[in-house]
């Protein structure tokens, strides 16, 4: 039981992982925080569904969200956020969460108010495999995010465009002058941040067959808090923040005090420790 | 965010105005109210509810209404809110004057509105809401559906005595409903001698259900009660039969949905429910429901349809009887009720509380259906209490 549970908590935490890490990436450029990120997340899902009446297989369903979701989020970046730049971070808050609301209730109005199912099916069979610590699903979802969060360290910290991030994010101005055309380093970290939600929301999707308006409620403020924890615009910070989550919680449901402290309390009863004690989060550096 | 739907709500206000323009050209209809939970978290339930009771005004206008008069329905959502379902009873109180109303909403919407109701000498029939004090509002309301402690008791009888289980788990859901399941789970597995391993409680909403399941799978009890609506509810069939749970899985009404069947595909086979409505039931009452409601929506009919389905046909038994649409009439009529053939099951009566007695349905998952699985009719187990 101990190796399952394990599994468990590991697959909440890769789930938890990837949802914020677009969010810790906007952050770390802008300095916005990014509330409708959620909202891309739970469009990738409903992308997928779209994607799967073409062809049930999720890798496809996976790639044309996040092509969907990655375009979605550089148009809301040229926008909604770059007029706002000039103003105090609040209204791009603001503007972020009325963004957020928008897009619950347009999923609502477009898509009904229904859980939809996503029949899709993993390539090589993987979501048949069987142990006896860990089903197909589990498997599926940790290598997908596996994948995808050794690409977007890659890019971080290995490419001239992750480079590019990173000098915009110490300075604006003078990664201007040292040549970094701001403009397509924010526009490519919009574009990837939330290319790589897309992917989240569709397996997210997959893991619970099940793709609803509302599905990015609980992760808009638990993805905050994570972030928080990690230490915003951190992405190891924000990997370790999130599988010591999603164990953390695994654990508490089913020990006695699960029955007093419901799991989405945990987060952010650390949250408020963090902000306490090391208010640039367990990994953040100052 | 708080009322995406307004627009909704203004076409079918409109729709009602229409309905009542075109109506009053023919004879002067009866008019009955309608709550239903049209949107939000709840409109999946909402629009069964609608789409049944609006099949049961059909089949009775089309024969000819009731003493020579058409059923006019007015409908209106409430958002399975309490505060939204107070405006609705003063406007059906107020506005439209209707001469009963079935109450088709949830559990805390409609204790909110029953007393309302009482105060203003109204009739109403609860269809599915499951709180006691809704009924102990007065003599006016009355409930068709079944209690929380009488349907886990149900639900703990059908683990003793069909599944022969010696051994359960119960996975509540953190609500109400879900620990009134419970208790009469407990306190009828306790007189069955099944010996209870293991009991935790869900919150709503929940979707990972995997650490539970480690820990059910551990222990393997015979039978795993379950309490959730139809979206918890698939999450645990799938998840469970993705961990390769070995005990049956027992549910409840909640389960009662084909959106369950269509989301936990096939790990919702062979999962039983004790639920208010039998899809296999013979009687000509429980197929004009079942027939008639998949010939009209081409979709499957669920417990929370067929319930509101029989709240407003009980209203329509009580006009017919009472001759009358003077509400003190109607209610002195649904009072009198005995042995009415519904879509759940035959009435036998209301007791001085409103409550009913009849049997209680259990079903299985077979091929993408809900069938037949067996019935609970015990006396000591589903009448309900009087006070």
């Amino acid at each position: 039981m101990l190796w399952q549970q394990l599994a468990n908590g590991t697959t909440m935490g890769m789930i938890y992982a990837l949802i914020t890490l677009g969010l810790t990436m906007v952050y770390g450029v802008l300095r916005i925080l990014h509330i409708s990120h959620a909202g891309i997340f739970a469009l990738g899902g409903y992308l997928a569904v779209l994607a799967s009446r073409v062809s049930p297989n999720l890798a496809f369903v996976t790639a044309a969200a996040m092509l969907g979701c990655g375009l979605v989020g550089l148009l809301m970046q040229k926008w909604l956020y770059r007029p706002l730049l000039a103003e105090s971070k609040v209204v791009s808050l603001i503007a972020s969460i009325g963004m957020f609301t928008l897009m619950e209730d347009l999923f609502r109005l477009v898509a009904g108010p229904y859980v939809l199912p996503l029949p899709v099916r993993a390539p090589f069979g993987l979501d048949q495999f069987e142990t006896s610590h860990m089903t197909g699903n589990q498997l599926v979802v940790l290598i997908a995010s596996v994948m995808l969060l050794i690409a977007a360290w890659f890019i971080i910290h290995r490419t001239r465009l992750g480079l590019a991030w990173r000098a915009t994010e110490q300075d604006f101005e003078t990664a201007s002058a040292f040549g970094v055309n701001i403009d397509r380093a924010v526009g490519t970290n919009f574009l990837l941040g939330s290319a790589v939600a897309g992917a989240a929301g569709a397996l997210v999707g997959f893991y619970y067959n099940s793709v609803y308006p509302t599905m990015g409620s609980v992760p808009a403020y638990k993805a905050m808090a994570i972030a928080v924890l990690g230490g915003l615009g951190n992405v190891w910070g924000t990997v370790v923040a999130s599988l010591i989550l999603g164990l953390v919680e695994t654990f508490l449901v089913i020990s006695p005090a699960g029955l007093i402290l419901p799991r989405d309390s945990i987060a952010f009863i650390a949250l408020i420790l963090v902000l306490l004690f090391r208010p640039h989060g367990l990994f953040g550096r100052r | 965010m708080r009322n995406p739907f307004r627009w909704l709500l203004i076409a079918f206000t409109g729709l009602v105005v229409c309905s009542l323009a075109v109506s009053v050209i023919g004879a002067d209809p009866i008019k009955i109210g309608l709550h239903a939970p049209l949107t939000g978290f709840a409109a999946a339930d909402g629009l069964s509810v609608r789409q049944s009771v609006e099949l049961a005004v059909r089949q009775i206008n089309d024969a000819g209404g009731i003493n020579g008069r058409p059923i006019q329905l007015v409908i209106y959502d409430d958002r399975a809110d309490a505060k939204e379902a107070v405006a609705v009873a003063a406007k059906l109180i107020e506005q439209d004057k209707v001469a009963a109303v079935v109450g088709g909403s949830y559990s805390a919407p409609m204790r909110a509105v029953a007393p309302i109701y009482q105060q203003a000498r109204l009739p109403m029939v609860a269809g599915f809401a499951v709180h006691p004090d809704i009924t102990r509002a007065g003599d006016f309301v009355f409930r068709v559906g079944m209690l929380g402690p009488i349907e886990g008791a149900a639900a703990g009888d059908v683990a003793g005595k069909f599944l022969k289980a010696k051994t359960a788990c119960q996975m509540t859901m953190d609500n109400d409903f879900g620990r009134a399941l419970a208790e009469g789970f407990r306190a009828r597995a306790a007189q069955l001698g099944i010996k209870i391993v293991w009991e935790t409680l869900y919150p709503l909403g929940e979707m990972d259900f995997t650490p539970y399941l480690a820990r059910l799978r551990q222990l393997n009890p015979d039978v795993v009660f379950t309490s959730g609506y139809y979206n918890e509810a698939a999450q645990f069939c799938k998840q469970a039969k993705d961990m390769g749970l070995k005990s049956q899985i027992l549910g409840e009404e909640g389960f009662d949905s084909p959106k369950f069947i269509e989301i936990a595909g096939k790990a919702s086979e062979g999962v039983i429910i004790v639920t208010n409505l039998n899809r296999d039931d013979a009687r000509p009452a429980a197929r004009a429901f079942i027939d008639g409601y998949r010939k009209l929506y081409k979709m499957e009919p669920d417990m929370v349809g067929a319930s509101n389905y029989d709240a407003f046909l009980v209203i329509a038994d009580a006009l017919r009887r009472a001759k009358s649409t003077d509400p003190k009439a109607i209610r002195d009529a649904i009072a009198s009720t005995r042995n009415f053939d519904g879509a759940t099951g035959t009435i036998s009566g209301f007791n001085a509380l409103g409550e009913c007695t009849k049997p209680i349905q259990a079903q299985v998952v077979k091929d993408g259906q809900f069938r037949y699985y067996g019935e609970v009719s015990d006396p000591a187990i589903i009448t309900p209490p009087d006070k």
